[in-house]
């Protein structure tokens, strides 16, 4: 029988390897406190039973908690539970109050006085006041640190404690849309020495929920914070945010109450929840703005009939018919009709007759070929084949190349100079909170790749001068009007075909109330409440 | 036998290091920025370079390998450029999970593969066998994908057994296990069969029959151990492809795993962490094969190592 016992040391041997393997793993030194076994939820066990504690699934993982190195929609969208800003944005985006109770700016855009509230606390214990955000400004201004944030708190010049409960901020240049950037959330100073870096990980705010842990790509969860200065606004317990990337499985969560509120919640996947049981569908238009880029340094496209042929010639409602089964409505302008300072141009009516003769004019009656270029996503496949396909009527030949994401963002934005461009139309989408990032990163012609995302090559003088005088008054009229004549130019010689914004889709329980999905896809939660 | 082992514990060394320069040579040859997906669509020329240069980007390929290398050998796995975390805080959770997941799936698979195996080799061509072969057949030709939904759907949604997902309690990792765990019974089950039936023809099965020996103390004593080779092979080949993760399941299930965390990070170009996971990957073969190997030994005394 000395077989046999060999038999026995090696699956012994083979397990113990195993077991070692394990342990190391999961006692590595670097290991963060709250890494041990997964929180065991009874909720999870017995979804009917009534509970104080709301689960949030969502399509991908958290990058970071610091939301001053944050650029992920994703991200922030669960920093808003925990962070505040001096301004925050409530859930139809309008730009109200935080941290600070009213501000004042002078006209030419390079002072804000902010009053701050006051009677608030961090989670960690120290008052909020003007010190505090004195050194949150500093951090992100200072180049050294590197932050995501100091794009726009780079033309902050210095901040300056006026009192306790008074900050004044100067800008090194006249900056509008600054106002709209003084909503990233303010960390308490005293955990950003304790945690440094790390802070990425251990948030710390002011916000009406506090953090409890965070296990890598698992969950992060929330709790109420008791001291919050708006108490009685949020009620639910406690939230648990986790990423559940297939969109099929998200839906059987919500289905089996595993899951309070879905997001997104795929077009496709509407018509299956409509009908099922305590769970409703929520529809909310969105930032996203979804277009082709059409290069007009190229010829064809550097002649403007051939663009607004193009635009004539597809068929936008049929658009959202195929490709967005219906949920989204027709881009109307450069950006999304939630955002401030919008105008509606109407709209390049479908036309396969107009845009043949312009086509025509253009010397391109026989058509030409062309390509298109888009990531590897079904959807955006979809609607490249929907282009070609139109585009096919008015003798337009495309050729359809979708790419991996980073591949086609190194095709795209890593050139030396316009003229090496190989990109003729790229099928995109966009998504800003406010007008100067929507018109100044896209049509600015500073931002010419690869400095920027004018991957449209437009130029416009008069559009460079309204941009760069908007951002220069605090005059909310005079803003409207400079931001019109953008919006106008733009669409007329049509540097993109305009196709349409999408609309944020959500499912949620029907006992859960006060969570929302915002038009730029934050989740907003400072009146959650289950009933 | 411990000579052998050690000297293939120290023939890992040159293995990982001929790995990692491939591996690290060839993420940099193909096409993608990490630093212009780290910075963001909205990013400025000034700013590209700047996070750059605090990556350590700029500096010639030749300077980060001797860099990376030197970081390796201290045990140093380095940050990933998506979060900023160290990786090793990031494997920690995946890991455990992943080699759970792993010996559920496989423990359940030898098990029942085994059985299956073996009775349709004794009842061959009789309707156990078909039977058998059949449950083999539709285990393996479903995908893994379909099997997970119809699972959730039917566990989960309807009768409310399991979980959707996640890796809560012991429950969560039932259904995951179930549909990674198809596959790889019915292979084995597949395999056990054919090898019996082939050893079942051999002599010394007969002589066992001829001297009285009773059917099932031939066919487990004797006949089944000498069919182990090619199920050992499989099953320890299926062992190292488990532990790497499965993105089709970690997906559908929304379990943090292995598998995934690679998936994301190539697609962020997130260099450091997809060397750090096919490294580890690799070293895990290396150390399945060495454990088959002295598998082999247990199963037949003859083989020589040393020789």
């Amino acid at each position: 029988m000395k077989k046999v016992s060999y038999f026995r040391a090696a699956s012994v041997f083979l397990f113990s390897v195993a077991l070692l393997i394990g342990c190391s793993s999961g006692n590595s030194p670097t290991s963060s406190g709250n890494s041990a076994a997964p929180s065991t939820s009874t909720a999870q066990e017995t979804p009917s039973t009534k509970k104080d504690e709301l689960v949030v699934a969502v399509n991908e993982n958290f990058i970071t908690m610091d939301p001053q190195n944050t650029g992920d929609a994703l991200s922030s969208g669960v920093q808003t539970s925990m962070y505040e800003g001096l301004m925050i944005y409530d859930k139809d985006l309008k730009l109200i109050p935080g941290l600070a109770t009213e501000y004042s700016a002078n006209p030419e855009a390079t002072e804000y006085t902010f009053k701050l509230r006051q009677n608030v606390k961090f989670h960690d214990g120290p008052p909020f006041n003007a010190e505090a955000v004195k050194i949150n400004f500093d951090r992100m201004s200072n180049q050294e640190n590197n932050l995501r944030a100091y794009r726009n708190y780079k033309y902050i010049k210095s901040t300056e404690v006026v009192d306790e409960y008074t900050v004044k901020v100067t800008l090194n240049q006249p900056f509008s849309a600054m106002i709209n950037k003084f909503t990233t959330g303010i960390i308490s100073p005293q955990a950003l020495e304790k945690y440094g870096k790390d802070i990425a990980k251990n948030p710390v705010g002011t916000g009406p929920y506090k953090f409890v842990e965070w296990v890598q790509g698992d969950h992060l969860t929330v709790e109420l914070n008791p001291d919050h200065w708006n108490k009685g606004a949020a009620k639910v317990a406690k939230i648990t945010y986790k990423p559940v990337p297939e969109n099929g499985s998200r839906v059987a969560m919500l289905k089996t109450g595993e899951a309070d509120v879905i997001y997104p919640l795929p077009e496709q996947q509407v018509e299956t929840l409509s009908g099922a049981e305590g769970v409703k569908v929520e529809r909310t238009p969105s930032t996203i703005t979804r277009y082709v880029s059409i290069n007009m340094v190229k010829k064809p496209f550097d002649d403007p009939r051939v663009r607004q042929a193009i635009n004539y010639a597809v068929d936008k409602d049929a658009f959202i018919k195929v490709v967005k089964a219906g949920y989204g409505a027709k881009l109307e302008s450069l950006m999304s009709p939630t955002i401030a300072h919008y105008a509606k141009q109407g709209e390049y009516e479908y036309n396969v007759e107009k845009a043949k003769q312009l086509l025509k004019e253009a010397g391109y009656e026989n058509g030409f070929s062309t390509e298109i270029w888009g990531n590897t996503n079904s959807d955006t496949m979809k609607g490249m084949q929907f282009i070609q396909q139109q585009l096919q009527k008015v003798g337009i030949t495309v050729d359809v190349k979708s790419m991996e994401e980073a591949t086609l963002s190194d095709e795209i934005y890593n050139i030396k100079s316009p003229e090496e461009a190989k990109m003729q139309m790229w099928y995109v989408s966009w998504s800003s909170a406010d007008p100067d990032n929507a018109m100044r990163s896209l049509f600015s012609s500073e931002n010419f790749p690869p400095a920027g995302a004018n991957t449209a090559f437009y130029k416009n003088d008069l559009v460079d001068k309204s941009i760069k005088e908007a951002t220069q008054s605090s005059d909310q009229a005079k803003q409207k009007e400079l931001y019109g004549i953008v919006q106008e130019n733009v669409f007329k010689e049509a540097p993109w075909i305009f196709l349409a914004v999408d609309e944020i889709l959500y499912g949620k329980r029907s006992n859960v109330d006060g969570v929302y999905i915002t038009p730029s896809g934050g989740i907003y939660v400072r009146e959650a409440e289950i009933k | 036998m411990f000579r052998y082992i050690v000297k293939r514990l120290i023939g890992i060394i040159p293995i990982i290091f001929i790995v990692s320069l491939l591996i690290f040579f060839f993420i940099h040859l193909v096409p993608g920025d990490p630093v212009r997906l780290a910075a963001g669509k909205e990013a400025t020329l000034e700013e590209i370079t700047r996070v750059r240069q605090e990556l350590g980007l700029d500096k010639p390929l030749a300077v980060q390998y001797l860099n990376y290398m030197k970081n390796l050998f201290t045990g140093n796995l380095g940050h990933s450029l998506k979060t900023g975390l160290p990786i090793s805080d990031m494997f920690e959770n995946r890991y455990e999970i992943s080699l759970k997941l792993t010996f559920m799936s496989l423990g359940w698979a030898l098990v029942l593969g085994l059985v299956i195996g073996t009775i349709s080799a004794v009842f061959r061509n009789k309707w156990p066998d078909f039977l058998g072969m059949l449950t083999a057949i539709s285990g393996i030709s479903l995908p893994g994908f379909w099997l997970g939904l119809i699972l959730i759907q039917v566990f989960s949604v309807q009768l409310g057994w399991f979980p959707t997902g996640g890796t809560d309690s012991w429950k969560s990792y039932v259904l995951p296990s179930i549909t990674l765990g198809a596959g790889i019974m019915s292979m084995l089950a597949r395999f056990t069969r054919s090898s019996l039936l082939e050893t079942l023809k051999e002599d010394f099965i007969r002589t066992g029959r001829a001297k009285g020996l009773k059917e099932s103390v031939v066919v487990r004593k004797h006949a089944l151990k000498n069919s182990m080779f090619p199920v050992v092979t499989i099953a320890g080949l299926q062992f190292g492809f488990l532990l790497g993760g499965s993105v089709v399941v970690e997906t559908v299930f929304s379990i943090p795993g292995m598998g995934r965390l690679l998936i994301d990070s190539i697609a962020f170009r997130d260099y450091p962490v997809v060397q750090a996971v096919i490294l580890l990957f690799s070293l895990e073969f290396i150390l399945v094969n060495l454990l088959v190997d002295i598998l082999y030994k247990a199963l037949n005394p003859k083989i020589r190592f040393d020789s």
